[in-house]
């Protein structure tokens, strides 16, 4: 089907249709990215309070990620040159040189994906951080595979209802270990199961069999009222088992699946429990940065944090820091009056130091003026006790972190805090935009020779409008880069 | 501009120069957040920095929309429609005054109240 089409403007409108289309188009997409811009402005002004975890205020938190962010935005502004000159091309009836510039624009589009990915992998999977129980943050890296609650186990307690524990998966070890069934439902008793697969079929088999004999029960009750018997016997049946193992096995249990956890026994949330014995819950962190906007001014010498790195010289450059920055404070007011408004007390500036916990023991700035205060993308280096020199700053300390002093901890990632929350959300629609906009250029480029020979204005015409679209985009990040990166 | 014989050269010196600009001001918007000289109002990030950092990108933005996607010489109809935009647009970001509108904690005059700043005044470091 052949859509009719009109290349040249209509006479009422002034516009060619597909122009006034696309500017419809764009005029809510205005609106859609609007509402983010306003949730950014609701969710930066909620978030002095200190009820979230700490925005990272300026750029002196994420500095490599600002050089990312400064690339894509010249990248963006590359491709947007390259669209209005593969037009112009266009219109010159140049193929050859539309043909290039396409290229051109969808390879930055590509460019822009990638580094935004490399972004993206830095804060999802290298960089975490750790609030502990005053609201005292720590930067950094968590040694792998520390978050977990080691435990060894000997008795497992599981219920039958409900869906396969999710203690399986935190099993560790080469050998699945041997389980006896030594309480249970009858005729359960003394099985035994060696392996995970066959746990799997063990598990199917008596929920079968358990909401079999529920099933029962509930008849036998039903009918023993109905023919009008006295107080019938509740209904009930058994689920809970208990396994013992041959040996004892080690857990890695996954903070978030777990809901207690002691000396003695991990209680899992879907009911679960692991008998035996802690082994360690301390979580190992790579300490970079320490962050005590959320800490009370007056409390912030007695923070938690300092007992946790335990480290007397980082503590003091940390407080050297903010008195030359409150220094700085003082000198721009005094010619203002001589009062510093308590506003600029709070939060964003003097209570945000970053510190590097170095191995060895002295506390290094992570400031303004310090050009190698890249973002942490290093893998983590489990050299605690210091070892061979690492880099500018050398290995930071690895420091175990006790459970009990932990309120939270996590990767960048959206629920790390308002600010992540809205980075992604704005950053992945922006880049799902780029990602629609440059195929769409693609298939004009890919596939448009013949309707350049058939018509060339009306190709001009697409390239046009999808040109207006990919601006949009550019603007977008125009606005995008400063907001979530630089101020 | 449907026009196939219409002279373009004088088009591409402006889309040249529009972008070499727009890479310049990019430099800007960074070194608004790097450069010290650049930090204007109290030492630190806030909110003098916050305009000014907006305004270039405003700028920027203007430069793109007008050049680029040829708003400087479009159509009445676009504009029409666009004043609609920048209305509702006006409207989201008014909403935002609500963020620090509290009437329980503003019958005690000062913000301080929220983080018990009046009882714990800060120790001078």
């Amino acid at each position: 089907m052949e859509i009719p089409y009109e290349v040249t403007p209509r006479r009422d409108t002034g516009l060619y249709n597909a122009k006034l289309g696309v500017w419809l188009f764009l005029a809510s997409e205005v609106m859609l990215f609007g509402g983010l811009f306003s949730a950014y402005v609701f969710l930066r002004l909620g978030v002095q309070d200190g009820v979230d975890n700490p925005w990272p205020w300026g750029v002196s938190v994420h500095k490599s990620y600002v050089w990312l962010g400064a690339i894509n935005t010249l990248v963006l502004i590359a491709s947007s040159v390259g669209v209005v000159f593969a037009w112009v091309a266009l219109k010159e009836r140049n193929w050859r040189k539309y043909q290039l510039y396409m290229y051109f624009v969808v390879s930055c589009a590509l460019v822009f994906m990638c580094i935004k990915s490399v972004e993206y992998h830095s804060k999802l999977y290298k960089h975490h951080g750790i609030k502990l129980v005053d609201n005292s943050v720590m930067e950094g890296v968590i040694v792998d595979g520390s978050d977990r609650i080691r435990f060894t186990g000997e008795k497992l307690v599981i219920g039958l209802q409900g869906a396969l524990p999710a203690v399986l998966k935190d099993l560790k070890g080469d050998a699945f270990p041997k389980f006896t069934v030594t309480e249970g439902p009858e005729g359960t008793v003394g099985e035994e199961i060696a392996s995970a697969s066959a746990f799997k079929a063990w598990f199917a088999k008596n929920r079968r069999a358990f909401y079999a004999k529920l099933a029962d029960e509930r008849q036998r009750f039903r009918a023993e009222k109905a023919s009008g018997v006295e107080n019938p016997k509740p209904v009930s049946a058994a689920s809970s088992v208990t396994l013992t193992a041959a040996e004892p096995f080690s857990v890695a249990g996954r903070p978030r699946k777990i809901l207690l956890h002691n000396a003695t026994a991990l209680n899992y949330r879907d009911g679960v429990k692991v008998e035996g014995k802690l082994v360690s819950d301390d979580i190992l962190f790579e300490v970079h940065e320490v962050d005590l906007q959320l800490v009370l001014p007056t409390k912030q010498r007695e923070s938690v944090v300092w007992n946790v790195i335990g480290d007397e010289h980082a503590k003091q450059h940390f407080f050297t820091l903010q008195a030359k920055k409150y220094q700085e404070l003082a000198e721009y007011y005094k010619d203002r009056g001589g009062v510093i408004p308590e506003k600029q007390l709070r939060g964003r500036f003097l209570n945000v130091q970053y510190v590097h916990v170095a191995a060895d023991g002295h506390g290094e700035e992570h400031g303004k003026d310090d050009k190698h205060a890249a973002v942490h993308t290093s893998e983590p280096k489990p050299t605690a006790g210091g070892g061979e020199s690492e880099g500018h700053h050398g290995p930071s300390k690895v420091i175990a972190v006790p459970f009990d002093q932990v309120k939270f901890f996590g990767n960048h990632g959206p629920r790390y805090g308002n600010y992540y929350a809205i980075y992604f959300t704005m950053t992945a629609l922006h880049g799902l935009h780029v990602v629609g906009g440059a195929l769409v250029l693609l298939f004009f480029v890919v596939f448009g020779k013949k309707l350049y020979l058939k018509n060339p204005e009306h190709l001009a015409n697409r390239v046009e409008v999808g040109g207006l679209f990919w601006h949009f985009v550019d603007l977008i990040w125009i606005f995008l880069f400063p907001i979530m990166y630089l101020l | 501009m449907a026009d196939a014989t219409h002279d373009f050269s004088k088009h591409k010196k402006t889309y040249t120069a529009v972008g070499i600009a727009l890479f310049v001001f990019t430099a800007v918007t960074v070194a608004v957040g790097l450069v010290p000289w650049f930090d204007i109002g109290p030492p630190g990030p806030d909110g003098a920095d916050f305009v000014l950092g907006l305004a270039v990108a405003a700028t920027k933005a203007s430069f793109v929309a007008l050049i680029f996607m040829h708003l400087n010489h479009e159509k009445g109809l676009i504009y029409k429609l666009l004043l609609f935009t920048f209305l509702f647009f006006l409207g989201l970001m008014v909403l935002t005054i609500f963020a620090d509108h509290d009437p329980i904690r503003e019958q005690y005059d000062t913000l301080e109240t929220t983080r018990g700043w009046l009882t714990d005044k800060p120790e001078k470091p």
